[in-house]
């Protein structure tokens, strides 16, 4: 399973997990995943620990995201990043739009 | 029954040996007390029967050298005598005798002296046996004791952690902690922490912690999240602990930032967080039961996931804080401990510990107790991976992809499997990862399969373009791809191209591309930013990528 979702306990934190590979393959898992915040206005996570790659379609579905969830989510955090994936988000100036932890 | 008759007149010898070997005893003789200790060894006899005037060395000489000679074991001296004075017959008890035999001799009682000593000298043997059977339990158990002293140091010398970041203290009841703390740093340069208490105390509680400490250190240097760290240890303790035997726990990850917390808590207290300007400022309650009880696809793995602030300080403790007793029996509770942080704010570990001792003062203590604390501070220093040198080795890899391999397998990843398995290439492994995956997609998309990035303009365009990729990509009957990638090694370089057989575009469309602002053409920037040159050759239908590994 590459991709894991999880509320956590106290409801306040919904977090999406990716681990391997972050592209297009996961497009429909991932916008399935993200639809799933319910109505709690949780912060929402993207833990990339374990993702040891991404592409530009990446990119593309995380924008995506942030359109459709709207404020329906009351932040959005890319966490956890390994640093070559972090190279990536900042190079494509993700850190103006998303909290890169 | 070995009996050894010590006397100067022959008569008394062979009389005595007589009587005695008509009972079924085995009998030695002596001349003398001298003669006697030089055949003690020979001999070795059960019981003595020494009489008391004998030139060379006298009874009384002699009845306290063999007495030491027979050590811990009871040597029965049954004195001959013809003296029935008293002040003899007190020397011979004085000087060890156990009884007397008066001459001429009574077989009847001879006989029952000799059997009332045997059976002193048989419970003395037996005690003696069951003394050195003893000894060696106590030996086993110290030697057992000294080696889980060593594995749980040696369990304890792998944790690594920030001195600035994490203290802790324990304070074993018994001479064997059933509490245990491991810290570990994870590879993104986060902080984890575990402080689990395993029902019972000494050797019952450390069979759990080596399997413990194995997986907390194997999973949390994989990176594992915490409550995916808990299922495996609890599958573990699952599998080799007693029924009746778990492990209350607290698993805690501080992210590299120092600016959010993750927290799987099962059994344990709950932890405080403390603010070093106000106290304490949130308890996050325990979720779950205790490791080691619940069944594999009954555990649960919610976490509880926090914001938090320089300021912010954790305490995660075992119940032995708590129920710390007063002289007068009274618990110091959870309210005691959040009325002293809302006291000293700012209170360090040791000093919590100096003001559990006060409270404590005379009685004894009953639990572990164990506190360990986690300042919410973002990691010092900078985790590297290693930096494996790249050997000359020239090498070149080359593939052609037609429509099925395309449509059945994950070309990109394996190639790069493969390129990351050459020495040193590991940490280039995601970042060529990307190029080779933006110019493998754009020579599908475009050059293949004549997809138009203007159908992500679309709304909801962008999931639309990847269904519309994937019919097209069905019935995708001719085309090829073909991959060329090649290690430089004087130029420190790895050169990527592919070439589709598709129709090719205006070179010059790539500027535009590259100056777009929209969301496609992104992966063409990306390469244009990680790459050292990006190119079309061929009328478009060649990209050529040049990667510089310095």
């Amino acid at each position: 399973m590459s991709l894991t979702q999880n509320l956590s306990s106290d409801g306040s934190t919904f977090t999406i997990q990716i681990d391997g590979k972050f592209d297009f393959n996961l497009v429909q898992d991932f916008r399935a995943a993200y639809q799933q915040v319910g109505t709690n206005k949780p912060k929402l996570v993207v833990d990339l620990r374990n993702t040891e790659y991404m592409d530009s379609s990446a990119l593309g579905m995380l924008l995506n995201m942030q359109k459709n969830l709207g404020d329906t989510v009351s932040s959005i955090t890319i966490s956890n990043c390994r640093p070559q994936i972090k190279k990536i988000l900042q190079i494509s100036r993700f850190d103006k739009k998303f909290i890169i932890d | 029954m070995r009996i050894l008759v010590v006397d100067d007149q022959e008569l008394n010898r062979i009389m005595l040996k007589y009587m005695l070997e008509l009972e079924g005893y085995q009998v030695f003789h002596a001349e003398h007390g001298k003669h006697a200790l030089e055949t003690f060894k020979e001999t070795q006899p059960d019981i003595i029967l020494l009489d008391v005037i004998m030139p060379v060395m006298d009874g009384f000489e002699t009845a306290p050298i063999l007495k030491d000679l027979a050590g811990d074991l009871h040597l029965p001296i049954i004195f001959i005598t013809s003296l029935d004075d008293q002040d003899s017959m007190l020397r011979c008890l004085e000087v060890g005798g156990d009884d007397f035999l008066t001459k001429p001799f009574d077989k009847v009682l001879l006989s029952a002296k000799i059997k009332a000593h045997a059976r002193t000298r048989e419970l003395s043997k037996r005690l003696l046996e069951q003394r050195n059977e003893l000894k060696y339990y106590q030996n086993q158990t110290q030697r057992e004791h000294a080696i889980i002293e060593h594995i749980f140091s040696n369990a304890f010398s792998k944790n690594a952690y920030l001195d600035e970041i994490v203290s802790y203290h324990l304070s074993p009841a018994s001479m064997f902690n059933g509490d245990l703390f491991l810290a570990n740093r994870s590879p993104l340069g986060g902080t984890y922490l575990f402080l689990g208490d395993f029902t019972g105390h000494g050797l019952a509680a450390a069979v759990g912690a080596l399997p413990t400490a194995q997986t907390f250190f194997n999973k949390t240097n994989e990176g594992l999240i915490v409550g995916d760290i808990a299922k495996e240890i609890n599958a573990q303790l699952l599998n080799l602990l007693p029924d009746d035997m778990f492990c209350a726990a607290t698993i805690i990850e501080l992210s590299n930032s120092g600016k959010a917390i993750s927290i799987w808590s099962g059994g344990m207290p709950e932890v405080f967080i403390i603010d070093d300007r106000t106290g304490l400022r949130q308890t996050l309650m325990p979720q779950h039961m205790a490791l080691g009880i619940l069944e594999d696809d009954e555990f649960e793995t919610e976490m509880v996931n926090c914001d938090v602030t320089p300021h912010d300080r954790l305490l995660i403790f075992t119940d032995g804080v708590t129920e710390t007793m007063d002289p007068q029996e009274v618990m110091f509770g959870e309210d005691r401990l959040a009325e002293y942080y809302q006291a000293h704010p700012k209170a360090e570990l040791f000093e919590l510990i100096a003001h559990l001792d006060d409270y404590r003062g005379s009685s004894e203590q009953a639990d572990d107790i164990s506190i360990a604390q986690l300042k919410c501070l973002p990691a010092t220093d900078n985790i590297s991976q290693p930096n494996i040198p790249i050997p000359l080795l020239p090498w070149k890899i080359q593939l052609k992809l037609l429509p099925q391999d395309i449509r059945n397998t994950d070309p990109v990843a394996q190639v790069i499997d493969m390129i990351a398995s050459f020495q040193g290439m590991e940490k280039h492994r995601s970042t060529l990862f990307l190029l080779l995956a933006e110019m493998y997609n754009n020579s599908v998309d475009h050059g293949l399969l004549g997809l138009d990035s203007k159908l992500k303009d679309a709304e909801d365009g962008f999931f639309e373009y990847y269904i519309e990729r994937q019919n097209v990509l069905e019935r995708l009957d001719e085309g090829f791809l073909e991959l060329d990638i090649c290690h430089l090694p004087n130029q420190h370089q790895i050169r990527l191209s592919i070439t589709d057989s598709g129709k090719g575009f205006d070179c010059e469309r790539l500027n535009q591309i590259l100056n777009q602002k929209d969301q496609h053409g992104r992966g063409l920037k990306l390469i244009s930013e990680l790459a050292d040159k990006l190119e079309y050759k061929n009328q478009g239908k060649t990209i050529e990528v040049h990667y510089s590994l310095v």
